[in-house]
């Protein structure tokens, strides 16, 4: 009888060393579990028996069941753990389910979970050493159990870690990439790639928004739908992500297109663009942390594409900038660059374009053995349509001087011509004479210039006689010439009204006043110094103010 | 600047994809050509190899996810097969698994759609 009883304790005892080293073997959940109730079954002869387990809210969860015929899964009430011994359905539970045993799983850090077990197949109840065993597996179970649980939740933290560190690299990739790109398809391209590929997203659309303007870059829903829904929705003012419950209730039209998800890229705080995301694939939410990662995608590429923008603009700018230095020198090679020489005449000229090209004209054109032309215009406008009319009148000067035609008829022809190319208001002040080197004798016709100043013996006279500005309409009054006998040391200073009018700091205008007082008192200097003079005196009086208008002087000196 | 290298066989009526070296943001576009050009030719049955593909980034990831729906309206679809360890980890953890057919030989994927023609 002691033998025998030595021989079950010796049993029970390599049983549990048995169970020890098999349980603690593996660090598999189900494994442990299944091989704690096999254990029971064993031991005790029943077949019949269930394994709750404690989840992260301190609610008992079906783990495993077995010998059961049907859901007895869902009849197990979801308690807190540390009702089990005190609940009433729990107990009504065992009653009908007609389990004699319910113990609870504990280790060093509280109750992990709750054993049942049936009758035993032959009815008996069970012993008191039934139930010491069965203490002594549970503690072994139990601490087993608690370091799978631990183990399953490292994997889950380790896994979710790698996620992270992925979209990290992602994303440091992406920054690397972005800096060297400026072709806004390309980004945009980027940005979708990595964004579906990290989130498994088959639905999307990124869109920019400038100046109240949608431009759709990339996108996998019907674009004129998108549009249509977008329009209504006053993109500019979604400043901060916008979540699948907020779409579904504030933007239905966007939400009925499939987009759960929808994240602003922003400058400065102002909105920029979009990238519109539907439902993932998995069916999970978008987490925080995937938002992150999705806004620091879309905030890497936002400045990528303004940078692309603006070396975009940059570069434009620069070809303007280019033809424009082009304009500029062909412009300059329409000025005369020398004056021819004269045996009774000086002649002295200077200009200087506001911008880089002007509205201003002179020219000096010998016509034959004593005559010389002389000219000096200013094109209403600036800039290039200016420089063109002004290309456009020397053209003609130069072929109309070579007719041989009385100065105010060809004044008559050369406003015909201009009007009719000047459609659009152009027109332009237009002063010429022509100087006869042997008779010193001046014909002159004024269109509109402001009237060159003749400076004889300090008294100045105005050169007004000729008719209207050129190109208003075409020649009904013909124009006038006057003919002047000039004498030894007279003075004409040809101006345009970017002497008279140009402005210093206070916005007061140089005035024709300053510009007679300068002449008439420096009359008697060369024609070139005089020039000389009467440019460092505005130069003097605008000092510090920008150059608004072209200036030009032509001065002619009778020697 | 990275080293990549896209190439289509056509085995049957199944086309395979060579990937060769790092397919990151920076080479995505070349992929996406090569997925651009066989739709335009009407060819949906895809094996992507990946036996030589060093590195793949969640870019690289994108285009699969950008094509894989066209493939399938046209009873086409995109398979993977010889992927290193390293690389499948990368679609492992972003949960590719679940919506790919990854298989350890370019055969068995090619002989997947086979079946599929036949039954």
């Amino acid at each position: 009888m002691k033998l025998s009883g030595n021989n079950t304790a010796l049993r029970n005892f390599s049983a549990l060393v048995d169970f020890s080293n098999l349980i603690n073997s593996s660090l598999d959940l189900d494994f442990a579990l299944n091989n704690l109730m096999l254990t029971c079954f064993g031991k005790f002869h029943t077949t019949k028996g269930i394994v709750c387990l404690v989840d992260e809210n301190g609610l008992l969860q079906h783990k495993i069941s077995k010998g059961y015929l049907g859901e007895i899964a869902e009849k197990i009430p979801a308690i807190n753990a540390s009702e089990i011994d005190t609940c009433e359905v729990l107990k009504k539970f065992k009653e009908e389910n007609n389990i004699p045993i319910c113990k609870k799983l504990i280790s060093t850090s509280g109750i992990v979970g709750v054993i049942f077990l049936g009758e035993k197949i032959t009815k008996l109840p069970y012993e008191k050493e039934d139930h010491e065993f069965l203490t002594t597996i549970i503690n072994i179970a139990s601490s087993a159990i608690e370091n799978s649980q631990i183990v399953a939740k490292l994997k889950t933290a380790n896994r979710n870690l790698d996620g992270k560190v992925n979209q990290l690299s992602s994303l440091f990739d992406l920054s690397k990439e972005f800096s060297g790109i400026l072709e806004e398809n390309m980004i945009s391209k980027m940005v979708v790639f990595s964004v579906i590929g990290q989130m498994m997203v088959s639905k999307y659309a990124v869109l920019t928004c400038y100046d109240d303007e949608i431009s759709i870059l990339d996108s996998k829903i019907n674009n004129d739908d998108l549009t249509k829904a977008l329009s209504g929705c006053g993109l500019k003012n979604i400043s901060s992500t916008l979540t699948k419950t907020e779409i579904e209730k504030n933007n239905k039209e966007i939400f009925d297109l499939g987009i759960e998800l929808i994240i602003p890229m922003q400058i400065k705080g102002e909105n920029k663009g979009l990238i519109l995301l539907g439902k993932r694939i998995s069916g999970a939410e978008y987490s925080n942390s995937d938002i992150e990662y999705i806004s620091s995608v879309g905030s890497l590429a936002i400045i990528s594409i303004e940078n692309a923008k603006l070396f975009k603009e940059r570069l434009e700018k620069e070809k303007i900038e280019k033809d424009l230095e082009l304009a500029k020198n062909i412009q300059k090679n329409l000025l005369p660059k020398k004056f021819p020489k004269l045996n009774s005449f000086e002649i002295s000229a200077f200009n200087e374009t506001a911008r880089q090209v002007g509205g201003d004209y002179y020219d000096v054109v010998k016509l034959d053995k004593n005559r010389t032309l002389f000219a000096i215009g200013d094109v209403s406008g600036k800039g290039v349509q200016a420089a063109l009319i002004m290309a456009n009148v020397q053209a003609f000067l130069k072929s109309i001087c070579k007719q041989n035609l009385p100065l105010d008829k060809s004044t008559d022809l050369i406003n015909d011509l201009v009007s009719e190319n000047t459609s659009g208001g152009g027109f332009i002040t237009f002063f010429w004479g022509i100087l006869n080197d042997e008779t010193k004798e001046l014909t002159y016709v004024n269109a509109g210039h402001n009237p060159p100043l003749l400076i004889r013996h300090g008294e100045i006279t105005k050169l007004k006689k000729g008719g209207m500005i050129l190109g208003v309409m075409e020649t009904l009054v013909p124009y006038e010439a006057e003919i002047i006998q000039l004498e030894k040391d007279d003075v004409i200073v040809l101006f345009t009204d970017g002497i008279t009018e140009a402005m210093d700091t206070e916005m007061v205008e140089f005035s024709d006043e300053r510009l007679e007082e300068i002449s008439l008192k420096y009359a008697s200097l060369p024609a070139y110094e005089l020039t000389s003079k009467i440019m460092e005196d505005v130069k003097v009086f605008t000092s510090g103010a920008e150059q608004s208008d072209d200036i030009t002087s032509l001065i002619v000196k009778v020697k | 600047m990275t080293d990549f290298n896209v190439s289509v066989r056509e085995i049957g009526s199944v086309n395979v994809i060579d990937l060769k070296g790092y397919l990151d943001a920076h080479t995505a576009p070349e992929l996406e050509n090569a997925f651009d050009k066989l739709i335009k030719e009407n060819r949906y049955s895809i094996v992507v190899n990946f036996t030589d593909l060093a590195y793949i980034s969640s870019a690289g990831l994108g285009v699969f996810m950008a094509f894989v729906e066209t493939m399938r309206e046209n009873e086409g679809d995109i398979k993977f097969s010889n992927m290193t360890e390293n690389v499948f980890n990368i679609f492992d953890l972003l949960g590719f698994p679940m919506l790919y057919e990854f298989f350890k030989e370019e055969t068995e994927a090619i002989q997947k759609y086979n079946e599929k023609v036949k039954s």
